[in-house]
């Protein structure tokens, strides 16, 4: 059974009479201990699809469910790592994760509480800095937080919204090894979404792509059956990367190009006329 | 430890001293140099520049409480204002100490006293000095004169001997003669300005009555159907009556020249004046003492009280029959008057500093009042809409009502509540003056907690939603932490508010405080409370700007990065 899914979800923003419909029609379903990257282009509602399946948006028509229950809202259960991190700048490093684990884990003992804490700053390398404030980390150290932050929680999904477009190249390659790591260790059900196609053969399972927005849908899925774990080293040289690579890029182009064409189609509406030359038979 | 100072010099609000820390540490001295030539030095120059202008501007303005007072004079109110303060609290001090620490102090003051009739001897030989000088400056024709004067003071001298006069009234007698002396000296050296007022009087009258004849002559010779010339002779007129006018200005401004100059005595005579009244005041406040440490005691009045009341009780034991009664009587009042001293205050008029005292004690209830109805309503209107729709009416409403217009109706909502002020735990005036603190100072905090509020991160909430927090823990964790800093700047700009208002509130309703402080000097009219005034100005200045500092601290520490500046 399906941990999370969605049933021919739409959504959509604004008063009746000036809609946007962000998604439309969109079905997915995750199976537990699956790691599921969904790419698509900017603007093409990634983040609403994110909130759609974390509870903070509810679907307009259509369903959302998580575990066969309908969603009624956001919970520990499903842990969002935001895109931009979501930190709260007025707390330390401690302080955010520790903001999460006394709501989650209320019944903790102080003690108890400060290791467990420790154990996840640890966990993403962020040893030493448990006094320091967001804005004095740099962007990978408060992307890192955010994800212990969110661990901590021991959500039953995660909900990874772009954790590292934010990021240099190195610091991503990095943290994208951490994130497989911890995956590996315990096997949550991880959805991803991203705007990079390598990372996403990378990392996932499956990779499933959106075609462009307004009014995205789900496209078809790829599955990635490359054996892990996988080198990014060697990968390069992998002809079943290289295809499978291609493959999507080439796919994501061509939804890309049909969207644009749509788009064209049906906002300029020419008028079907002929010139007409007088006076010439 | 640089970064420290740094860092701590930032928190303070006080960044333009970076410069300096650096040049301590050497780093890069020509730009610290310049940095603070910049920001330093310059806004020094500027104020001691200001100084100069007051001082050169203040004495030519005149007022009827006499001249704007120059620096100097404002300093030295200062310090009559500070001894006035010391000295009140001497006296308090003088009434509560008992046993040989007041004998210690009754000694002290005593010598003290016989100190004082030196400077009584020095004041007596200035005057002597004072009257030589003048003396020396009598020209040779007028020796008559010099030996008249020279021949009064000996005569006041032996008067002194025969009088066995005290140092105190020989220096007084003294100055009183020297003081009519050198009043002759001043008008005699003005008998030449006089005179020249008096010749130049006589001339301009003169050449007046010889104009106004010459016209009469020349209005004979006009023929009446003479037009051209009966314009040119208006003409005539007119210039007779401007030149008259000016001639007339011209007097008037001698005549005042002189009266002033009548007036004003020779300097050294309103130094000794000073000094004697100075010195006058020390000897009344010495008295005050020995009294206030012997007789005017509190515990040796007690003591005295208990010796007569021994003596009754002795009295009470040995008779009988119906004087007992009267005895009973008397010895029931005696207990209770012991109590009552025993349980008195020296009444000490309040010190300027008590006034600042109690002005900040009524600017942070104000300010407290306000901070408890503005937060909780500004997070309100922050979280819901339809508060915040339903409260703005009422907050433009109110935001642009003056403290003038709040106090009178304030008072006399507060007077309906306490009807008798001698027996309620606070005075109405100042509770008054704290309530329209309040309404005045609670406006930037409420709109900008408001706007704090509203201005939330929706990323912040969303973690709140899905750590599914409480109402109460969504406020104090994520709402207040958030907004703390605008709060804060509410905070600060409604203190700075307070304090204004403040001072114009004890003003009007005569609740104690600077305020008030101001009004009693306004009210008495001299140059030495103009003078007190600008003291009391500088004050409020300085506690503005310190409470503004403060607030600045705290505004600094619970802001981080990114957060949202206040209005």
């Amino acid at each position: 059974m399906a941990i999370l899914e969605l049933d021919n979800a739409t959504v959509g923003f604004g008063e009746s009479h000036r809609r946007y419909t962000v998604l439309e029609g969109a079905n997915l379903q995750v199976h537990e201990n699956e790691f599921v990257a969904i790419i698509g282009f900017s603007g093409s509602g990634k983040s609403t699809l994110i909130s759609l399946l974390g509870g903070l948006v509810l679907p307009n028509e259509g369903a959302a469910r998580f575990k066969g229950q309908q969603m009624s809202g956001p919970g520990p259960d499903r842990g969002i790592v935001f895109q931009n991190y979501s930190l709260l700048p007025w707390l330390t490093v401690h302080g955010n994760i520790e903001l999460a684990v006394k709501q989650v884990f209320p019944k903790m003992s102080r003690s108890e509480r400060r290791d467990y804490i420790q154990h996840y700053i640890d966990m993403v390398s962020l040893t030493g800095s448990e006094g320091k404030r967001p804005s004095e980390l740099s962007g990978g150290m408060r992307q890192r937080l955010s994800l212990a932050r969110t661990l901590s929680m021991q959500p039953e999904v995660l909900l990874l919204d772009e954790p590292l477009s934010a990021l240099d190249a190195l610091t991503r390659s990095v943290l994208q090894d951490e994130i497989i790591r911890l995956w590996e260790e315990d096997r949550r059900t991880v959805v991803m979404v991203t705007n990079d196609v390598d990372e996403a053969v990378l990392m996932a399972d499956r990779i499933v792509p959106l075609t462009p927005g307004p009014a995205a849908t789900l496209g078809r899925e790829f599955p990635v059956t490359l054996e892990r774990p996988r080198d990014r080293t060697t990968l390069n040289f992998n002809p079943e990367f290289k295809k499978l690579r291609n493959e999507i890029t080439r796919y994501m182009m061509a939804i890309n190009e049909e969207a644009k064409q749509l788009r064209v189609a049906s906002e300029l509406v020419l008028p079907d006329v002929e010139p007409i030359r007088i006076g010439v038979a | 430890m640089k970064y420290k100072i740094i860092r701590i010099l930032d928190v303070a609000g006080l960044r333009v001293f970076e410069p300096v820390v650096l040049l301590c540490y050497g780093e890069e001295p020509r730009e610290q140099l310049k940095k603070i030539g910049l920001y330093i030095v310059i806004p020094i120059l500027v104020m001691v520049a200001c100084v100069i202008a007051w001082d050169l501007i203040g004495p030519r303005i005149k007022t009827r409480a006499g001249e704007v007072p120059t620096p100097a004079q404002v300093v030295t109110a200062y310090d009559g204002i500070a001894d006035f303060h010391k000295r009140e609290y001497t006296k308090v001090a003088d009434y509560n100490i008992e046993g040989e620490k007041r004998e210690a102090a009754l000694t002290k003051t005593q010598e003290e006293i016989a100190a004082l009739e030196t400077d009584w001897e020095a004041i007596a030989a200035q005057c002597e000095d004072l009257l030589e000088s003048l003396l020396a400056k009598v020209p040779a024709e007028a020796a008559a004169k010099k030996t008249e004067i020279e021949e009064g003071w000996r005569q006041l001298v032996a008067d002194l001997k025969s009088d066995q006069a005290t140092a105190t009234d020989a220096a007084r007698r003294k100055f009183a003669y020297v003081e009519g002396i050198s009043a002759q000296f001043v008008s005699a050296s003005l008998s030449k300005l006089s005179d020249a007022v008096t010749k130049q009087e006589q001339v301009y009258k003169k050449d007046q009555q010889a104009r106004a004849k010459d016209l009469v002559a020349i209005a004979a010779k006009i023929q009446a159907d003479d037009y051209k010339q009966k314009v040119a002779y208006v003409h005539q007129v007119n210039d007779h009556l401007a030149k008259t006018g000016q001639e007339n200005d011209h007097l008037k401004s001698l005549r005042a020249e002189l009266s002033e100059r009548r007036g004003k005595s020779l300097p050294q005579v309103e130094d000794l004046r000073q000094q004697i009244s100075k010195t006058g005041q020390k000897a009344e406040f010495l008295a005050t003492r020995v009294n206030l440490l012997t007789d005017g005691n509190r515990q040796q009045k007690i003591d005295k009280a208990q010796a007569e009341m021994e003596d009754l009780k002795r009295k009470y034991a040995v008779a009988s029959g119906p004087e007992m009664f009267g005895l009973a009587q008397q010895l029931i009042q005696r207990e209770e008057r012991i109590n009552t001293i025993a349980t008195s205050e020296f009444a000490k008029p309040p010190t300027f500093f008590d006034q600042i005292w109690t002005s900040l004690k009524c600017v942070f209830t104000g300010f407290f009042i306000a901070t408890a109805i503005a937060i909780p309503i500004g997070v309100f209107c922050g979280m819901s809409r339809v508060f915040m729709a339903s409260m703005t009416p009422l907050i433009s409403l109110f935001k642009p009502v003056s403290p003038i217009v709040w106090l009178p109706i304030v008072f006399f909502i507060v007077g309906a509540f306490i009807t008798k002020p001698d027996e309620a735990w606070v005075q109405p005036s100042f509770l008054s003056s704290a309530i329209t603190v309040a309404l005045c100072s609670l406006w930037p905090t409420l709109v900008n907690t408001a706007l704090g509020v509203s201005a939330i991160d929706q990323d912040h909430l969303n973690v709140a939603r899905v750590l599914r927090l409480g109402l109460w823990d969504r406020l104090t964790k994520i709402i207040i932490p958030s907004a703390l800093p605008l709060i804060f700047t509410g905070l600060r700009i409604s203190l700075g508010v307070g304090w204004m208002v403040l001072i114009a509130a004890e003003l009007l309703s005569s609740s104690p405080g600077i305020g008030k402080f101001v009004w009693d000097m306004f009210n008495n009219g001299s140059s030495a409370t103009f003078a007190q005034m600008f003291v009391a100005c500088g004050f409020v200045g300085v506690i503005g700007l310190l409470l503004d500092r403060i607030m600045i601290v705290f505004q600094r520490m619970v802001s981080f990065d990114g957060a949202p500046t206040g209005l």
